[in-house]
């Protein structure tokens, strides 16, 4: 379980985050929704150590992380597997290393002895192990994002993220990429923060949807509350989804 | 503010990538690979700027000795002045333009990006596995360069010795040994030591601390210029001091009267 208690983000004099309050069972999938800037990302951020609170606390499985060290994180990190908005592949390595780079840094392992790893992970987000030796440059951005997911998935977490997942993606990739992040959370039975403002995203993949909006949370629910919400940014989230699939 | 808030953060970050090195040790083959990369990268254009140095030390030397009818010497003094003082800072300009440029914008584009984050994310430490190699890269290939380029200084001055001052090779380099005594070379390794750290720590600081995506790599690497081409005119000015003051107590010291320390003198 992971809980988010009076958390505080700031940046300068702004107050990204405002004392969020957040509880998030095991093996849910959970959509954090909002507009750009209200700090979703940085939730997601604070929780695997990559930016620190300014107040409150953050708890995983029971244990308050808020304030370990950089060295003390390593093994929550290596629980919280985390897929950033950009692909973030290593540029001068290939497919296979990128995906097997945990795997050497956290078991020591050498690329020869992840390889089987690394090409049941490619399978799992649906690529051939024929693009292993490839540099990411020489892929599609969508599957460049597939790689990033085998990569984070390859170290076996517990806890998956997702960053905007599906931005920059046509339609048919984000369809994709939303199902293979259900079908992946159910299969490694995996608890998934997702954060995005697509709400098609949100109504297709979440269990429950947090709706933030200035660094609180206003609404939250699962998919058929917040279908009936009557809060005026829901109901806006909801009207922009409906008139896309109207026009598609 | 601005100027002493990111001079504070550079040594902070240079002070941090040393504990990490001291800690944690670093990625030994990334080490190698950025070095011969740096190394490979600039020896090309150190060895012609090298060439051209020593080809104008000798143009200018030539023209004082010439009247004291000291032409003999001109190959020891434009080899110590290269080695004291030209060497070190044309290494630490050729570094700074293609290796300082170079790798603000790769970490800068690994930063916003999420590379970085990436890293860390995955169990990895990005001073270990990003800055420490690049910083150790720069000062280690800053030796070899100021040697290549140094060779080629010599070899410039031999050619224009004998085109333009008139006086064969062997009388060039007789008395490079006379001259060029271990205070030369001290003070040429130290002021390359100082310059190659100088670039690195704010290199890889600009590029670590790059945000804003292209526009934020772009200015990284602009200011990385900058603050480097700065930074080495006042370290070189520090540095000069330094091996000036303990150069001239040794002296006293010693009470040498050599050539060498006549010319510092």
């Amino acid at each position: 379980m992971i809980q988010f208690e009076g958390l505080v983000k700031r940046f300068g004099d702004r107050e990204v985050l405002k004392g969020l309050s957040l509880q998030i069972e095991k093996g849910q999938i959970v959509f954090i929704l909002g507009t750009s800037g209200t700090g979703k990302s940085v939730l997601l951020k604070t929780l695997v150590g990559l930016l620190r609170a300014d107040g409150g606390k953050v708890v995983i499985d029971g244990q308050d992380v808020t304030h370990l060290s950089e060295e003390d994180y390593l093994p929550i990190r290596r629980r919280c597997g985390m897929v950033f908005q950009h692909p973030a592949l290593f540029d001068s390595m290939t497919v296979a290393e990128n995906i097997a780079y945990g795997l050497m840094k956290h078991e020591k392992l050498t690329l020869e002895q992840a390889l089987p790893r690394v090409r049941e992970c490619l399978a799992m987000v649906g690529l051939s192990d024929t693009i292993e030796n490839k540099l990411p440059t020489l892929i599609s951005y969508g599957m460049q994002k597939r790689v990033s997911l085998a990569r984070t998935v390859a170290v076996g977490p517990t806890i998956l993220m997702f960053d905007e997942p599906t931005t920059g993606l046509d339609p048919v990739t984000t369809k994709q990429i939303n199902f293979l992040i259900r079908d992946l959370s159910h299969r490694l039975k995996t608890t998934s923060i997702v954060v995005s403002h697509d709400m098609d995203c949100a109504l297709e993949i979440a269990d429950r949807i947090i709706v933030l909006d200035q660094g609180k949370i206003i609404d939250q629910g699962t998919v058929e509350q917040i279908m009936s919400s009557k809060q005026p940014l829901v109901v806006d989230f909801l009207h922009e989804a409906k008139a896309r699939a109207v026009k598609a | 503010m601005t100027l002493l808030a990111d001079i504070g953060g550079c040594v902070h970050f240079f002070l941090q990538s040393m504990d990490v090195l001291i800690r944690k040790g670093v990625n030994r083959h990334e080490v190698f690979m950025q070095v011969w990369r740096v190394t490979v990268q600039s020896l090309p254009t150190t060895a012609m700027a090298g060439f051209f140095v020593g080809a104008i030390m000798t143009v200018q030397f030539a023209m004082q000795v010439e009247a004291y009818g000291a032409m003999g010497y001109l190959g020891g003094l434009s080899t110590s002045a290269t080695i004291r003082q030209v060497g070190p800072l044309l290494i630490a300009f050729m570094l700074s333009g293609k290796v300082g440029a170079f790798t603000a914008a790769e970490l800068g584009t690994m930063r916003v990006t999420e590379q970085i984050d990436a890293i860390r994310c995955l169990g990895a430490n990005p001073f270990q596995e990003l800055i420490l190699p690049r910083m150790i890269a720069i000062i280690l290939s800053s030796f070899a360069l100021l040697a290549a380029g140094l060779l080629m200084s010599v070899f410039g001055g031999v050619l224009l010795a004998i085109g333009f001052a008139g006086i064969n090779a062997d009388e060039y380099l007789r008395h490079i040994p006379t001259i060029v005594k271990l205070p030369s070379i001290a003070t040429g390794i130290f002021k390359c030591l100082v310059f190659a750290i100088v670039l690195a720590a704010i290199c890889t600081y600009k590029g670590f601390t790059a945000s804003g995506g292209a526009r934020g790599v772009g200015r990284a690497v602009v200011e990385t210029a900058v603050a480097t081409m700065v930074a080495l005119v006042a370290a070189d000015w520090a540095t000069s001091l330094i091996a000036e003051t303990v150069l001239s107590v040794l002296i006293s010291q010693t009470g040498a009267g050599s050539i060498e320390a006549a010319v510092i003198s």
